[in-house]
């Protein structure tokens, strides 16, 4: 029962926790996005690249790894706006708290869309998602990562805790959460 | 593609046409050494006064079976407005002039998206009708736009 309570407190406290984890601006340069791959094909007339076999992306905020990788490139000027990633995913990042985030899933699509004066970002996990901080493990499915709100959102999850959260009692036992 | 006019000129004077100007027409073939020469193909109608493809090379050999041995090979294309859009270089390649289609061993280097976009590897495939590259191994892409900002306006 114990246990239960303190899940619940876990999921109200980091529920609380990512809608006011908002991110700040960054001051820190923008650095160019490396992708390394074994091969790739690519589309000129539509844009898109298709990198296969070893693929890496290392990013100044993200770095992933898979098998099979779909970017549509924009034009001149424009937002990258789709990015399906397949096959043994891996997406490791750290937050602005410097908390580390370690994402394992078989697929997941980057979409970035502007709708008047609303930006919608999320990166959407599925095929057994599974977020990792130094605190907690949680499976849902599907996974969706929101970047521009900068918090998780979970469907049928499942947690799992780091520390031995029922010994003890106290608040000590309540493990924080994204 | 099938529309597409062609022109080809050589600094040395020496090839005569390196692609097809349309479908109807036979093609005619290099019969020697040519140096500094460009390949141009049009958009449809009604832009086809702008250049959709160029592509050029330092230096061209003629091979058995149609064949060329391309020195620094340069594939370039543009908008309906005449902006550079890709450009794909090589130091050497292998063109097959009736396909339309180049590849080698070697290495290659794109540039795109103002140059925000750099592609290189090793080996590639070039099919020109579908303006499709594929590149064999170790490709390395480096894109220089914040990809994952968080928030951006469309141009």
């Amino acid at each position: 029962m114990k246990k239960i309570i303190l899940l619940l407190l876990a999921v109200a406290g980091g529920s609380a926790l990512a809608q006011t984890n908002v991110p700040p601006k960054s001051p820190v340069p923008h650095q160019p996005t490396e992708i390394s791959s074994d091969s790739a094909d690519f589309d000129l007339n539509i844009r898109r690249a298709i990198y296969r076999g070893h693929v890496s992306v290392v990013d100044p905020k993200v770095k992933m790894q898979c098998e099979w990788l779909v970017v549509d490139l924009p034009a001149s000027g424009g937002h990258l706006q789709n990015v399906n990633a397949e096959t043994n995913v891996v997406i490791d990042f750290t937050d602005e708290k410097g908390q580390t985030y370690h994402v394992t899933s078989a697929r997941a699509v980057y979409a970035y869309s502007l709708e008047g004066s609303v930006t919608n970002e999320t990166v959407t996990f599925t095929g057994n998602p599974k977020v990792e901080s130094t605190e907690s493990t949680i499976l849902s499915e599907p996974l969706v990562w929101d970047r521009t709100a900068n918090k998780f959102h979970f469907y049928n999850e499942q947690m799992y805790f780091k520390q031995n959260i029922s010994g003890g009692g106290g608040t000590n036992g309540i493990p924080k959460l994204f | 593609m099938s529309r597409d006019a062609v022109k080809f000129s050589l600094a040395l004077g020496v090839m005569v046409v390196f692609l097809a100007g349309a479908a109807d027409q036979p093609q005619k073939l290099p019969v020697g050494h040519a140096t500094d020469f460009t390949s141009e193909s049009y958009f449809e109608p009604p832009h086809e006064q702008q250049v959709k493809m160029r592509l050029s090379g330092a230096e061209a050999v003629p091979l058995p079976g149609g064949l060329l041995d391309v020195k620094k090979l340069k594939v370039e294309t543009f908008n309906v407005a005449g902006k550079s859009e890709v450009v794909v270089s090589a130091p050497q390649c292998t063109y097959a002039m009736l396909d339309g289609v180049a590849n080698s061993a070697g290495r290659l280097e794109v540039l795109a998206l103002d140059g925000k976009l750099h592609v290189a590897g090793e080996g590639f495939l070039w099919r020109q009708a579908e303006a499709s590259l594929t590149i064999s191994n170790h490709v390395r892409t480096t894109i220089d736009i914040d990809i994952f900002s968080e928030k951006k306006t469309l141009p």
